[in-house]
This record gives structure tokens, sequence and C-alpha cells, in this order.
């Protein structure tokens, strides 16, 4: 997939761009509004991520640039901007999703890949893990064709999660973030992560093994899947 | 005392101080007026009967040195006399006297004056009854009594409703730019009509030092957004930086548990930013009140985000919030951040198997929502500071968090109008009770 990163912070593309490229995404990368919008009136791209904050343009209108020469691309809205009111512009003008800064590469995949899902249609929407059945277009895990309902929709979501970056380690910050990310409160290194996964076992392991859910010692947990 | 009371307070003592002073001394300025009043009317007679001796003679009123007397036969309120006087002293008094006249014993106020005519000399004596004098002076007083008190009456009333006047514009600052002023919120200055200069003076001085307190608090909310705004981008790079060391294949666990630990501490200074950022957005003004959701649902969405917290204690919460009530005008994404942070304090200043109870009730056209825990709750002398921000108390907590749960709830609170009382005891517990304007609150038909 072609991806076009517009953003002014050569640290911060870089990593995105080494990230992504190891996703097997294509990156283009614009540190400027001016040439973003020449390479949008030109090229195709199936995922453009804007910052809102460039030096010399109005990342709103690059927004607009962009619906208008790539209406098949998905813009994410990449912002540290505090006005509360550019989430709502940005997604009254099109926009698919929006992070705000700083977000975690991983959320950023997961965005992506939940539009892919929503826009493009994933054919191979479930996964077989073990004895059990993945479902991700219905959000449901299954096992021998019955619904496993005891799982409750953050157990799923941190399922889901692992799965997409599977064979990965996640850290339990990184899960926290993906599924308390909007709370804002005051506690930080919390270990609910872990009381969430205890239960996900319990829940899983009274119809069959889920060793595929690994803990990695010291570091977090991992869905080990061989493709 | 409010001043307009003070104000007709004074001037009705001090008032009637100088009536009662006034009316005590009247007898007494009755009395001397009365006295030469009578004198001068004395000497008038006396030069009258005088002139009529000279006119008419001596022996037209004395015969046979038989003196003359003449008076008012039947209620004897004045007499004159004339007879010789045989002590031959110069005699020119006015004193007061008894006198019998007619059988009756009369005090009066008698002029006595000698004379000489020819060789022989007269006495002369004209009197007038003393209670004639002072008949007067009782209704006198009386009526200046009530006169006066009258009229007392009438300046107090002018008084008080001249000193309303003047001083409403003294109300209207106090109310207005006093009491009605909410801070932080700007407000645009509304000149308070009057035409004291002191008032308008007063209006002035206190509209400017609200600019100062303003300004301040503009530029400190500026500050913490900008300076909140500016982190975002490090942090993100750090983050993303940490993210692609920890996925890559070449690191060593070891080395990945130190990147761990750089990933926690980074998540602190995030954690620490992102609220900082949300409380001046929110002092800001920056969001909008637009969303309609049930109270009851509301809560249950955040018990849905924070059960597995009460699950790791051990700790019963129970909900009893009746289900026909809903919430207008209000941000869901704040209120629900309102009431996580604080169910998330009840549950980790509590104890383990405790519980925490959230009731909702309608009253008086507000709504109430309790939120009571059986934690360790809070001194007395510290329950002024807990919306303060970065203060920590329980030190012995195991719990990692820097302070600002409850400075969140409060700016949460203050944005939606919502008043907060907190009654805690230590080791019983706190309630923290959110009281929700009607404008908020509808009930469901």
């Amino acid at each position: 997939m072609n991806i076009l990163i517009v953003e002014d912070e050569k640290a911060l593309t870089a990593e995105m761009e080494l990230f992504l490229a190891g996703n097997n995404y294509l990156c283009e990368i614009c540190y400027n509004g001016t040439t973003a919008s020449e390479k949008i009136a030109t090229n195709l791209y199936d995922f453009i991520l804007i910052d809102l904050g460039l030096p010399d343009y109005d990342g709103l209108d690059l927004l607009k640039e962009a619906k208008k020469y790539n209406p098949e691309a998905a813009c994410i809205i990449l912002t540290a901007r505090a006005e509360v009111n550019d989430r709502i512009k940005g997604l009254d003008l099109g926009a698919d999703d929006y992070l705000p800064k700083p977000f975690s590469l991983l959320e950023l995949q997961s965005r992506m890949q939940a539009i892919t899902r929503r826009k493009f249609g994933l054919k191979n929407s479930t996964v077989t893990l073990g004895e059990f059945v993945v479902d991700l277009t219905n959000r449901a895990i299954s096992h021998n064709g019955t619904v496993i309902s005891s799982i409750t929709k953050k157990e799923f979501d941190l399922i889901a999660y692992m799965l997409l970056h599977k064979n990965r380690t996640l850290t339990r910050s990184q899960l926290s973030e993906h599924i308390w990310g909007s709370v804002v409160n005051d506690d930080y290194d919390s270990n609910y992560i872990d009381a969430h996964i205890k239960n996900i076992r319990k829940k899983l392991n009274t119809h069959g093994s889920a060793d595929w859910l690994e803990t990695v010692r010291g570091l977090g947990y991992r869905i080990n899947l061989n493709a | 005392m409010k001043l307009g009371l003070k104000l007709t307070l004074f001037n009705t003592i001090s008032k009637l101080v100088i009536v009662v002073l006034f009316v005590l001394l009247l007898p007494v300025l009755i009395r001397d007026i009365n006295r030469n009043y009578t004198d001068n009317w004395l000497r008038k007679q006396q030069e009258k009967v005088l002139k009529q001796v000279r006119q008419q003679g001596i022996h037209s009123f004395i015969q046979n040195g038989e003196g003359y007397g003449s008076y008012n036969a039947l209620l004897k309120e004045e007499y004159v006399s004339l007879d010789v006087d045989s002590a031959g002293d110069n005699v020119d008094t006015i004193i007061n006297e008894r006198r019998l006249v007619a059988g009756d014993t009369i005090q009066y106020r008698i002029l006595s004056h000698n004379f000489t005519v020819g060789k022989q000399t007269y006495l002369l004596e004209i009197g007038r009854s003393i209670d004639t004098i002072n008949e007067t002076a009782t209704p006198l007083q009386n009526i200046a009594f009530e006169l006066l008190l009258g009229m007392v009456l009438l300046t107090i009333l002018a008084d008080q409703v001249y000193s309303t006047y003047v001083l409403r514009p003294l109300g209207q600052i106090i109310k207005t730019k006093l009491i009605g002023h909410k801070f932080p919120r700007p407000t645009p200055y509304r000149k308070v009509r009057t035409t004291t200069s002191d008032f308008e003076y007063l209006d002035i001085s206190i509209h400017k030092m609200i600019q100062t307190i303003e300004g301040t608090f503009q530029k400190e909310r500026e500050f913490i957004s900008n300076a909140s705004h500016e982190l975002m981008t490090p942090i993100s790079i750090l983050q993303t930086k940490i993210e692609n060391m920890f996925g890559s294949e070449e690191i060593t666990d070891e080395v990945k548990v130190r990147l761990l630990e750089m990933q926690r501490i980074l998540n602190r200074l995030k954690s620490i930013t992102k609220t900082l950022l949300l409380i001046s957005q929110i002092e800001n003004d920056q969001f909008l009140k637009e969303d309609t959701i049930s109270v009851n649902e509301l809560v249950h969405e955040v018990y849905d985000e924070i059960s597995i917290r009460l699950q790791e204690k051990n700790i019963n919460l129970t909900i009893d919030i009746p289900a026909d009530w809903k919430l207008v005008k209000v941000n869901k994404f704040l209120l629900f951040n309102l009431f996580f942070n604080l169910i998330n304090n009840a549950i980790k200043y509590n104890k383990k198997g405790g519980g925490i109870s959230i009731t909702g009730t309608a009253e008086n056209k507000q709504y109430i929502i309790d939120v009571a825990d059986t934690g360790i709750g809070i001194d007395a002398e510290q329950l002024p500071h807990i919306f303060n921000r970065f203060k920590k108390f329980s030190k012995s907590l195991q719990q990692d968090s820097f302070g600002l749960g409850l400075p969140i709830v409060k700016s949460i609170a203050d944005f939606h109008s919502v008043k907060i009382e907190v009654h805690s005891e230590p080791d019983k517990g706190s309630t923290f009770r959110l009281i929700l304007p009607s404008e908020l609150i509808e009930k469901q038909s």
C-alpha cells in the first residue's frame, strides 16, 4: 500500500517510515505542505497521514485537496495541536481518523488496519488461533463453532490488538494505551493488563488450550501464530 | 450589617436623641420665655397705670387714704392695687409671691413700684397668676414633641429612600463584579450606572483589578497549553523510537527490559502532559456542550472501563441511579472522565474488600450524585487542598499517581457548573457529592 506522510518533524517521520516499511507499506515523505500539495495532485495513495501543524500550510486545506485529488485515499490526521475543534473540523472535512500526538506506532497501524477493513472490505476476517477462531468483523471468538460470550469487549480488544501485531511482544503500556487511550487519568504504570490477561486465559482454558497467548517474562505479552 | 441599614439606624438614633433632649429642655425654655413676656407685660401695664394717674390725678384712685384695687372677679388671673406706701423706701421689683384675693390664696407674679405724688408716696402692685402663665407649657411641650416626632419620621423615611437610591450602584458592583464574577472566565466590562464619583472609581478599580487577574490567568493557561503542546512532539519522537527499537530483532531481552523502563518513564511524562493539556483545554472553553446521555448509562459505561480495577481489590460497587434521568447540553467525553477519575479515586483510596456506592437523587430541581467509598478518608486539614494540582496526600499509597485526578474532576465540574461537596472521615471513607444544576438534567418522559 502507498502511504504519504506529511509531517515536518524529521525525527518522527524517520521512525514512522521505519515502522511502516517494516510492515510492508510503501512510504513517501513530505516535510512541508507545498510539496505535499504537489504530490497529492499527481500521485495516488492508499493512505495520507497529515500533521495539522505544518509551518507553511494549513493542514485542513491539505485535507481538502487530498479529498479532491485522492478521493480513494484514507486520511488520518496526526496532530499535537491543542484545539479540540480541529478534530471536529477534520472529521467533518472527510478525515477517516484522528490520532493525537503522542501516539504509538502500533496504534497507528491498528487504526490503518481498521480503516482498511471498513473501507476496502478485508476478505479474510477470521483468524484461527489453535483451537479458537477469532472473527474480527463480528468481534467474537469461538471454539468448535460456539461463541465464547463471556469474553468482554475490552478483552476482545486486547486479543485483536495482539493478533494484529502477532509474533511481536507488546508491553503493558502499549496495551493500556490501546484500550484506555481516551481516558485521561493520573495513573501510570498500571498492572490492570495482567488482570485482563488472567481473565482471558481463565475463560479460554475452560474450552481448550490457549498456549498461543504467551507471557514474555519481564516484558509483556505476545500471540504466537505461525503463518 | 449592611451599609444602608447602618446609615438608617444611625440617622434614627441621632435624631431621636436630639428630639428627646429638646423636648426635655422645653419646659425650662418655655418658663424663661413666659417670664420675660410676663415681665414686659407687667411693665407695660405699669406705664399705663402711671399715665392714667398723671392724667386723672392720684385722687381719682385714692380717696381718704383708701387704697384702690381691681381684679377679675371670677378667675382672679390678674389684679391691680394702688395704695399709700408707708415704708418710704424705693421699691421697683418683680417677684413671685402669694396674695390673698377675695378669700383665695393665689401665687402671683407681682410688679411692685412706688412713686411720689406731691409729698405722698404711693405703692403700685400689678399681679398675674402663675397658673395662667404656665398653663401653655404642657400643651406646647406635647405639640412640640408630636410635631418633631412626625418630622423625624419623615426625614428618616426620606433618608432611607435616598440612601437606598444612592447606595444601589454599590450593591450592583458587589453583585455583578465581585460575587457574580466567575474566574477564570473573562467577562466583558459593563459600566455600573452611577453619578457618585466614588462608586465610579470603585467600579473602574475593581474592573482593572479583575483584568489584571484575568490576564494572569490567561497567561498561565496559555503557558500550560503551549508547554504541554510543545512537549507532545518530542514525546512522540521518543515514543516511536523506543517502540521501533523494542520491536527490532537484534536487541537482546536485557536491553528490552531497559527500554521498557524508559517507556514507563515516558508514559509518566505523557500522562502528566496529557492531563495538563486537558485541563487547559477545558479552561480555555475548547469543548462543546452538545451531548445528551442518560446518567445511568454514563455511569455504567465508566463501570465497564473500570471494573477490572474493582476486581483487583475485591471492591463491591453498587449503582443506584434511576434510569429515567438524562444529562443534556453536556460534553460526554469530559463527564466520562469526571466519573472515571472520581470512581478511580474511590478505588485507589479504598481498602481491600471495601465498597463504593453511587446514588442519584432528584432534589429541588437539582440532581445529586453521591460517590461514597469505605476508604481511608481524608484528614480535615487536607480537605481544602484536595483539588490542588500536584498535591499528593497518602504517601504510603502503593499506586503511582501524580495528584491530578481530582483537579481533572474539578475543572470538568466547573466547566459544567456542577458543584462538588466533599465529606470525609479518616478511616471511614469519603463521599463526593456532585450537585447538577437543573439546566443539565431532564427527566425522560
